[in-house]
């Protein structure tokens, strides 16, 4: 399912315009990282895609879905947004029932609705909770429920609003296995994170906003190398890519493997 | 989230800048003129004369006057007519309505107290309009009311934003996850039962929260507060005081003596 944003333009009640003509494509199955300082405008960017916010001006396509003309609940049909605060997304007694409400809505049939519910469960090593309260897990669990509420719905897009703050090193793991889970069920993944290490380890593509602009887009290796660029929005690349670029490294390396990789091919 | 956690509108006007007691002295000294003062058009005049210039004054003229038609004037209005229909006083008949007789004594009496309900509620209304509540609350406990008392007041004024708030926040939630909650009424209504439950409870746990931090911050501390806000009291102020005290004493003498 392709997005199409042509010259996206938003403004809140209260006169801020938030984004700035922003004009991006992303294809079927590409995973894409949106990094930016705070109040760039990526959480206004992604609520259009899923119609809780209506462009004052452009437009915003999903698939051959014109998003200002349908409905959320349409729209969640194809496109499945977890909300950067938990708090704000769940609302149910117990976590089962918090998972079953998304695929039961789609209309789902049962046996595949069990199955998606389960799968999710699974997932995000939920399945020993099913019975308590959201709102008895610690915030870092309940981030895990939505996560879980989310990707039931199986929809051909998935977005992540900054899943990994605040998580520790395990449960990071766990959203990086989620997110390969959906990349080889050929999903679209688009996720909001400041953390680089995660960016750059997870992901193909990489989108910079600042002040409700597109900054840079391109491949992860290119976007990442572009330190002075990425500075005026306060995103710093990962340690590796700049021990590299000191390192004197020809090429941007983003992780461990690539690192290594060109100290191999030096050492030799 | 950006809530709107009061009927407070932001504006730098005249009304705006005097000290929330004045603004209650003003209030209260509208009251008593319009219920009081024996000349049947007091209230009418004080519309004219007082009410619409102050929502001028204070530049909140369209959002009182939206405030006027679509709340104060409906629930008015109701008031006139039960007490046209059902007032029994006068003779003079001016039609009849089945079994109910409408007077013209009726319809005078029904009206003027009608204008002086106006004039209370919109009183009210202005004050809302101009004053924060939390500036309202720091200046009374300034002056000496228990911190206790204003807590429980500002808490009373926010519960309904804030219920709103959180209620717009879920639904947000569910249709984000399929649920239609455009069209379909039942549905709508449906949709409503599984927000009472977090409703409550987020509220509940909300209170315990602010509880706590209020008290990390020394609320129940007996030593003398500070505040950080500087609330204005000058001399007009005082002098208006004293000025709207003396129009309320005269209003209450000239009623004991006519009576
Ligand atoms: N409901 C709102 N009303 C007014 N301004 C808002 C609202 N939500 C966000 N903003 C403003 O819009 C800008 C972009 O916000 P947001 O998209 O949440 O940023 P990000 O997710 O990149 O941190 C910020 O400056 C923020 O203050
Ligand atoms: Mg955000």
């Amino acid at each position: 399912m392709n997005i199409e944003v042509r010259d996206l333009h938003f403004v809140y009640p209260t006169g801020f315009e938030a984004l700035k003509g922003i004009s991006i494509s992303i294809g079927a199955g590409e995973q894409v990282a949106l990094v930016g300082q705070n109040g760039a405008g990526k959480t206004t960017l992604v609520r259009h895609f899923n119609g809780l916010l209506r462009p004052a001006s452009g437009s915003v396509f999903i698939g051959d879905w014109d998003a200002a003309r349908c409905s959320v609940a349409k729209l969640a049909s194809r496109v499945g947004y977890v909300f950067q605060n938990p708090d704000e997304q769940l609302f149910s007694r117990d976590v089962g029932t918090e998972v079953r409400f998304g695929p039961r809505n789609l209309g789902y049939p049962k046996e595949k609705a069990d199955g998606l519910v389960e799968r999710a469960l699974s997932l995000t090593g939920l399945t020993d909770k099913v019975e308590i309260n959201p709102y008895d897990l610690s915030p870092t669990w309940r981030k895990m429920v939505a996560l879980a509420s989310v990707i039931a719905m199986d929809t051909p897009v998935v977005i992540f609003d900054e899943p990994t703050t605040g998580q520790d090193a395990a449960t990071i793991a766990r959203i990086a296995h989620v997110i390969a889970e959906l990349h080889a069920l050929g999903r679209t993944v688009i996720t909001i994170t400041h953390d680089i290490d995660f960016c750059a380890e997870n992901f193909d593509r990489v989108i910079a906003l600042s002040n409700g602009q597109v900054l840079l887009d391109g491949p992860a290796g290119e976007v990442l190398g572009q330190e002075e660029i990425l500075a005026r929005t306060y995103v710093e690349p990962p340690q590796l890519t700049r021990l590299g670029k000191r390192l004197g490294f020809k090429e941007t390396v983003r992780n461990q493997e690539e690192f290594l990789a060109v100290v191999a091919r030096s050492a030799r | 989230m950006h809530e709107r956690l009061s009927f407070h509108i932001k504006r730098d006007s005249a009304l705006h800048r005097l000290n929330p007691l004045t603004k209650i002295f003003l209030v209260l000294a509208l009251i008593l003129v319009a219920f009081l003062n024996p000349w049947y058009w007091t209230p009418h005049l004080l519309v004219l004369i007082a009410i619409t210039p102050l929502s001028l004054l204070a530049r909140v003229g369209a959002e009182y006057f939206r405030a006027a038609a679509r709340l104060i004037l409906p629930a008015v209005g109701f008031l006139f007519l039960m007490q046209a229909f059902f007032q029994p006083v006068g003779e003079e008949i001016l039609f009849q309505f089945y079994f109910l007789d409408v007077t013209r004594e009726s319809l005078m009496f029904a009206f003027s107290n009608a204008m002086r309900i106006f004039v209370m509620v919109s009183a009210f209304t202005l004050f809302l309009l101009t004053t924060h509540p939390s500036e309202l609350m720091s200046d009374l406990t300034r002056r000496g009311l228990p911190g206790q008392f204003s807590y429980v007041i500002i808490s009373t004024l926010q519960i309904l934003p804030q219920i709103q708030a959180r209620a717009q926040t879920t639904i947000a939630a569910q249709r984000s996850r399929g649920l239609e909650t455009e069209g379909h009424f039942i549905k709508r209504a449906g949709s409503l039962i599984p927000l009472v439950g977090p409703l409550v409870l987020g509220s509940l746990v909300e209170v315990e929260e602010r509880a706590i931090a209020i008290e990390a911050r020394g609320f129940t501390s007996k030593s003398l507060k500070t505040s950080l806000h500087d609330i204005p009291d000058s001399s007009i102020d005082k002098a208006l005081r004293w000025a709207l005290a003396v129009i309320a004493i005269l209003s209450i003498t000239l009623k004991l003596w006519l009576s």
